[in-house]
Order: structure tokens, then sequence, then C-alpha cells
């Protein structure tokens, strides 16, 4: 063969080779193992320095972390959490009770270590009756098209690359599933309270924890707590 | 066995039951007003301040509010006010005076209380209880518990009761046998 036909060519295919060699490495520094503050960071709102801390063991099909999503931790975060006074840290619990819980949160989790965790987790919150089993419309635990619709185009291909392996409502940790790691850590972090109902939430001012507490609170009432808290000198 | 004997182990009964009332009620009180951030049952968690009181019973108040039965501008008044009821209560019951109608109320209030839980534990609301403070589960046996509590307090009440009575009966013999003799 002519070697001015042959360089092209040969151009050509170390170009292909370099561009498949690069989406491996991509998807594998996203399937690597994070630095857990990094992670826990990536599923946190707000400035990590502020005086309130506010950590939430949270399952997603859960009918009453919904509700304390939308009644107390949205308010919360548009207000106290965006003016700086609170940390808000999510950490996952789903309990085995809640069929499609898990597959949740391995969304949520993938969604956050491309920093895409608070639309993904509104996501999922504001249309829990449409994929939660609990729900009338469309209770099949097909909660994708709610992942989709916070996300654009790229961000979505991201987050399914990285749910590769985990798409499943087991509520074992897959092996081939990179984020379960990350949901086995809270779930162990949870134990250790030890967590058995969520939400559950617990509260520290300038590194003091409060007893933990469970179940819904009205948003008006934790902020009289939280404005008691920051009163004090 | 003379029915005096039997009068005397009643009354035994009574401040038995009478006393252990009483410290249900400065347990639970305590346990609302008590410091959140010190340990509980311990001497340093007596070290209460008015900002700590404050605290405590907004810490309470989320609690109560977490029963979902309230409407929320009652929550935080009913926080408020329930820990020096009970508080109250306890003191009262341990001095014995109007020992009836302290068992009349303490025996509503338990039986409230019973009705809440019971209610609670059958929506599965997953909540803490809150009745000797924090991070308390509202478990089964919590239900039980209550329930004895309830028992204890109809127990009190029916005893204050018929002591009260008995102790009329034989103090208007005593006068009519004085009467007589004299």
């Amino acid at each position: 063969m002519n070697s001015r036909r042959l360089l092209p060519i040969l151009a050509g295919v170390a170009l292909v080779a370099g561009a498949l060699s690069i989406q491996p490495l991509r998807a594998s520094q996203e399937h690597g193992t994070p630095d857990p503050a990094e992670l826990e960071a990536e599923k946190s709102l707000g400035n990590p320095s502020a005086p309130i801390k506010l950590i939430v063991y949270d399952d997603y099909e859960c009918p009453a972390c919904g509700n304390f999503y939308e009644q107390t931790l949205r308010p919360m975060m548009d207000t106290y959490v965006a003016e700086g006074k609170v940390y808000l840290v999510h950490r996952d619990f789903p309990l085995l009770g809640h069929k499609y819980s898990r597959q949740a949160a391995r969304w949520v989790n993938a969604a956050a270590r491309i920093g895409k965790f608070e639309a993904v987790e509104r996501a999922l919150f504001d249309n829990q009756m449409a994929w939660s089993e609990y729900g009338s419309e469309n209770p099949q635990g097909i909660m994708k098209p709610f992942v989709q619709s916070a996300l654009t185009p790229v961000e979505f291909r991201r987050v399914e690359r990285l749910m590769q392996g985990c798409e499943s409502n087991d509520h074992t940790e897959l092996k081939g599933c990179a984020v379960d790691a990350e949901i086995q850590r809270d779930m162990a972090s949870g134990e250790l309270l030890p967590i058995t109902q969520t939400p559950t939430f617990i509260i520290s001012y300038k590194g003091k924890a409060y007893p933990p507490e469970s179940g819904g609170v009205a948003w008006p009432l934790l902020k009289q707590f939280f404005d008691q808290l920051l009163s004090q000198k | 066995m003379s029915s005096s004997t039997n009068w005397s182990k009643g009354r035994i009964l009574l401040l038995i039951g009478r006393l252990a009332l009483a410290a249900i009620f400065l347990a639970a009180a305590y346990g609302k007003l008590s410091p959140l951030t010190a340990k509980q049952w311990t001497l340093s968690s007596l070290k209460v301040t008015p900002a700590s009181l404050e605290l405590s019973m907004m810490f309470f108040a989320m609690q109560l509010s977490s029963y979902q039965m309230l409407p929320a501008w009652a929550v935080s008044p009913i926080a408020h006010s329930l820990p020096w009821v009970e508080l109250s209560l306890g003191i009262l019951l341990l001095t014995g005076l109007g020992l009836r109608y302290l068992g009349i109320i303490a025996t509503l209030l338990l039986a409230l209380f019973w009705a809440v839980i019971i209610r609670s534990y059958a929506l599965h609301l997953g909540i803490n209880c809150g009745c000797f403070g924090p991070n308390e589960k509202l478990t089964g046996w919590r239900v039980l518990e209550d329930g004895g509590f309830f028992a204890l307090g109809l127990a009190v009440t029916i005893g204050a009761f018929f002591y009260h009575r008995r102790h009329r009966v034989d103090a208007s013999a005593f006068a009519q046998t004085e009467v007589s003799s004299s």
C-alpha cells in the first residue's frame, strides 16, 4: 500500500483508539471510590461552617419523609440554609418495608457524584406519589423519567453510566453497583444511633449534638428551636 | 384476718401507689425540663438555666408536633405548660393532700396519654414518645407501660375514695359511741 494513503488511515485509527480510551477513563473516575467526606459534602446543602448542622436520615419512599421534605426542609433550604445559618446533611436510610426506596437512593447517590444531588432529590420527593408503591398514578417504581427531567441530557448520561449494575429494587448491596457503598455507609452510621424509623434528624449547634428526633416536625417549630439555639452565646 | 389488719395493709398499698404515681409524674417532668445536652439522670443534668429550660420545652414541642394531633397554634402552649402540670401533680401527690381530686386529675391525664400512645402506635407513626425525655422510641412496650400507669392511677383514685369514705364512717361511728357513752 502507498505510504501516502497509509498515513491518514493510521492517523484515523489512532484518533478513534484515543477517543475510546478516554471514555472508560472518565467512567472509571466516576466509578472509583471517592473520599467519604467529599461524598457527604455532595449530599449536603449550605455552608459547612454554619453554626447549626442538621443531619437527616431519609427514605425516599416513606410518605412521612416526603412530607418532612416538602413542608419543613424546603422552606428551611430557602431561608436558613441559604442564609448560612444551617448546614443540611442528607443520609440515606432506605427501609426494607419500602420496595423502591433503595433504588431511589441509588439514583440520588449517582446524581450526587456529578454534583446534582439537590435537583434529583427534589425531583424524586416532588413526584413521590407518582413512582412509589403508595402512589396511585404509576406505582411501579419507575423513577428514571423523574431523574431525567431534573438533569440535562449530558448529565443524565453520566448518571446512567454510574447506575450501571444498580438498576434493581434489591435492598442488599449489589456487587456491581458503585454507589451502593455510599448507601451502606450512611446506613451503618444510622444503625449506630440506632435509627429504626425515618425521617430521623439530629441537630447540632457549634459541635454539640442534641438527641435524635424522629417523625415530622413543622417548620415554624423547628425554626423556633433554631432561633433559640442561635440566640445562645 | 381482721378488718383492721386489712385496712392498714390497704393504707400501705395506697401510700405506695401514691408515691409511685408521684414518681411517674416527677420523672416525666424531669425528662422534659432537664437540659438536652446533659446526660439524663446525672447530677450535672440538674443544672437547669432559663435558656436550657426554654430549649428543652421547644424540643418537647417538636416531639408533640410529630404526633400530628394538635393544631399548630396549640403545640407550643401545651409543650410549655404540660411539664409544669406534671411537676405540680408529682409534688402534690407526694404531700398526699386532696388525694381523691388529684387522683381523678392524674387518672384522666394518664388515660389521655395512653389513648394518644395507642393511636400513634396503631398508625405506625414511627415517632419518639417524648414521655420521659428525648430519644425514646414509641414501642409496644411503651403502650403496655402507659396502660399500667393508667391502671395505677385508677387504683390510687379508687383507693383514695374508698379510704376517705371508710374514714368518715369510722369517725361518725366513733362520734356516736362518744355521744352515747357520755
